[in-house]
């Protein structure tokens, strides 16, 4: 045997794909590693996180012990399928309350406060490129976020045990939430490269997830009684259709009112679909539509990734 | 020497106000250059102007070879840039702070921890490594910024003021500190209002004022330049008005004035009244010097001593500048 093949070197094992993956994303971005650790350092985290658990826990125990005092059966299967979907609707509702108000308060502060620190000038004059800097402070955002989702995971399984919640629900919930984050995380992130101040930055961020989140359902609500009016007695289909897509759109806008549309959809045994649907309309006609939570990601996504743009590009430009 | 930091006719405008104006200026390879000015004479925009944060109005700039308008990043990998406010990350550690700013600079992390070892040894905080950065004193995390331009050993240093608001122990350890980065072979170029630190480091000086650059050399150029007078301290036993008279009118002479004597201690510590001190701006060559001397003890003048004064700093700077604010 040759000395060589003895003292050849033997490559160190690969680290499994996955997690070489996480590895690479946290040591290539240091601004998203930087700041989980600032996060996560001391008892803000923690207590946040506890928080968050308690408070949905706090609910869920509400919502069964109310149908525990009330139902006369608690063994019969398909009233348990009923607080199943109760609790998994609760818990996801709540979810994506806080993910609404939480969310901006992680990024609301990104690039404002690294001004407020006098931080965002070393930074800037690294090479690190503004697009890193935009993503980092987000992606740190989304994981935490993340962090939060999964931390409450235990809890919707409740629902699992119960019966009553298909799989696309729960798939569509998650892609939902993390939709809605990235919306309100990016909002945050644009708001805070355009203010010098984070308490403006702030302000806009929640202005824009109330607008959002309560002005679109008010403003639904504002249309509803004059389009009433205005196409009582008359079958002007087309008008309708408008109406129709119109409030479609706004649905499809507020990722609560696109959430519960979806869930109606789904549990309508008239409807009960996933993708696609056809309402018909006062005269022969009927259109198509499809379900709420479809146009609400693309929403979410396109709104989010523009927001994102723009912020790096803020960034990006030196003073003039 | 080559020039590694060139400006030419580079101007900042605001709405209403002209922050720099036209500034071209040359700072040589290895240099240790002192940007001096009043306050609001446009040292920190030009400094911005060179480290890429703010762009020119018109005019045109190189650090290291790179414009700072066509490649910015080239001009960002050459430089380590240390503004005159700035904050550090309280909620990191030493070393992770370093850390993080050296993964700004791309380098690799394998490499990491032995830089960061290194840079703490440098500016002496090697003890605080494992310190969260908000504990430490001014002074220190002055010096940790400093380590923090030189993660990715850059050519060139830019640093605004850094010894403002140091105590007198700190602002020597910045200026050794800055003397050991020259030596190891860094150019720096850093703004003050300390003219001592100018004056006992710098080897080239720069005077800015109202956004223009009104002087630049080495330290001895610009006095023969800015003060091409010498100054004469003759020290007399006494016949202080004979003396004067001699002299007035005298070819070279310039201008006389009598500060008042000051008390000089004796041998056995007693305040004496001093000797009086006639200084005298002669413009003349050495011969010419040597030829007053020999006048002034022909007519048997009391002359004490006889010496030339050196022209400081401060001197120089009060004569380059006018004190004009924008």
């Amino acid at each position: 045997m040759s000395t060589e093949t003895l003292s050849a070197p033997v490559a160190p094992p690969k680290p499994r794909r996955a997690a070489r993956t996480v590895r690479e994303m946290l040591t290539r971005n240091p601004v998203i590693l930087k700041e989980l650790r600032g996060r996560m350092r001391g008892m803000r985290a923690f207590v946040l996180l506890t928080l968050h658990v308690m408070l949905l826990s706090g609910f869920v125990t509400l919502i069964y012990g109310a149908y525990a005092a009330t139902s006369t059966n608690v063994y019969n299967s398909v009233s348990n399928q009923v607080v199943g979907k109760i609790v998994f609707g609760a818990v996801v509702g709540l979810e994506l309350l806080l993910v609404c108000f939480i969310t901006p308060a992680l990024t609301a502060g990104a690039i404002s406060g690294e001004r407020e620190k006098q931080t965002f000038d070393l930074l800037r004059t690294t090479l690190l490129p503004a697009y890193a800097l935009v993503l980092g402070k987000l992606g740190s955002a989304m994981l935490f976020v993340l962090i939060l989702l999964v931390a409450a995971l235990p809890l919707q399984s409740l629902a699992f045990l119960l019966g009553g919640v298909a799989p696309e629900e729960f798939f569509i919930s998650v892609v939902l939430l993390v939709a809605t984050a990235f919306l309100f995380g990016t909002a945050g992130i644009f708001f805070s490269s355009l203010m010098r101040r984070t308490l403006g930055s702030t302000v806009l961020s929640y202005g824009f997830a109330l607008l959002d989140t309560l002005g679109l359902p008010l403003v639904m609500l504002a249309l509803l009684p004059v389009v009433g009016i205005l196409f009582s007695g008359s079958r002007n289909e087309f008008a309708e259709a408008v109406f129709i897509y119109v409030m479609g759109l706004l649905i499809a806008c507020n990722p609560i009112a696109a959430a519960i549309t979806t869930e109606i959809l789904l549990s309508d045994p008239t409807y009960h679909t996933l993708f696609y649907f056809t309402i018909p309309l006062s005269g022969s006609f009927s259109i198509p539509l499809i379900s709420p939570w479809l146009p609400c990601i693309l929403f979410c996504f396109g709104l989010g990734a523009l927001l994102l743009l723009v912020s790096i590009r803020v960034v990006n430009h030196a003073e003039r | 020497m080559p020039a590694i930091i060139e400006t030419r006719h580079l101007t900042k405008r605001y709405t209403r106000l002209t922050a720099v104006n036209e500034l071209s200026l040359s700072v040589e390879q290895g240099a240790i250059y002192g940007f001096v000015g009043p306050n609001g004479a446009g040292k920190t925009t030009t400094m911005r102007m060179l480290t890429t944060l703010l762009q020119p109005t018109s005019g045109q700039a190189w650090v290291a070879g790179c414009s700072i308008a066509r490649d910015p990043r080239g001009v960002r990998r050459a430089i380590g840039y240390m503004p005159d406010f700035f904050g550090v990350y309280d909620d990191m550690k030493v070393w992770e702070y370093l850390d993080f700013f050296a993964a700004c600079y791309e380098i690799p992390e394998v490499q990491r921890t032995h830089l960061i070892g290194d840079l703490l040894e440098l500016v002496d905080l090697s003890h605080r490594r494992e310190d969260m950065v908000d504990t430490l004193s001014r002074g220190m995390k002055q010096r940790l910024c400093l380590a923090r331009t030189l993660a990715h050993d850059p050519q060139i240093l830019i640093l605004d003021e850094p010894a403002s608001g140091l105590d007198p122990r700190a602002r020597i350890e910045i200026r050794e500190l800055l003397v050991e980065l020259s030596r190891m072979g860094k150019t720096i170029f850093f703004s003050t209002h300390i003219l001592a630190d100018v004056a006992e480091i710098c080897t080239q000086v720069g005077i800015v004022e109202a956004g223009k650059l009104v002087a630049q050399g080495d330290l001895a150029e610009m006095q023969r330049r800015l003060m091409p007078h010498r100054r004469l301290q003759i020290t007399l036993l006494g016949q202080v008005e004979e003396t004067q008279q001699a002299l007035l009118g005298r070819e070279g002479v310039l201008e006389m004035r009598l500060p008042q004597p000051t008390t000089s201690d004796s041998k056995n510590g007693e305040a004496q009244p001093a000797h009086p001190i006639l200084e005298v701006d002669f413009a003349g060559d050495d011969a010419a010097v040597s030829a007053l001397l020999h006048d002034l003890v022909q007519r048997g003048l009391p002359v004490l001593r006889f010496s030339e004064a050196v022209h400081d700093l401060e001197e120089v700077f009060m004569q380059a500048t006018k004190g004009i604010v924008t």
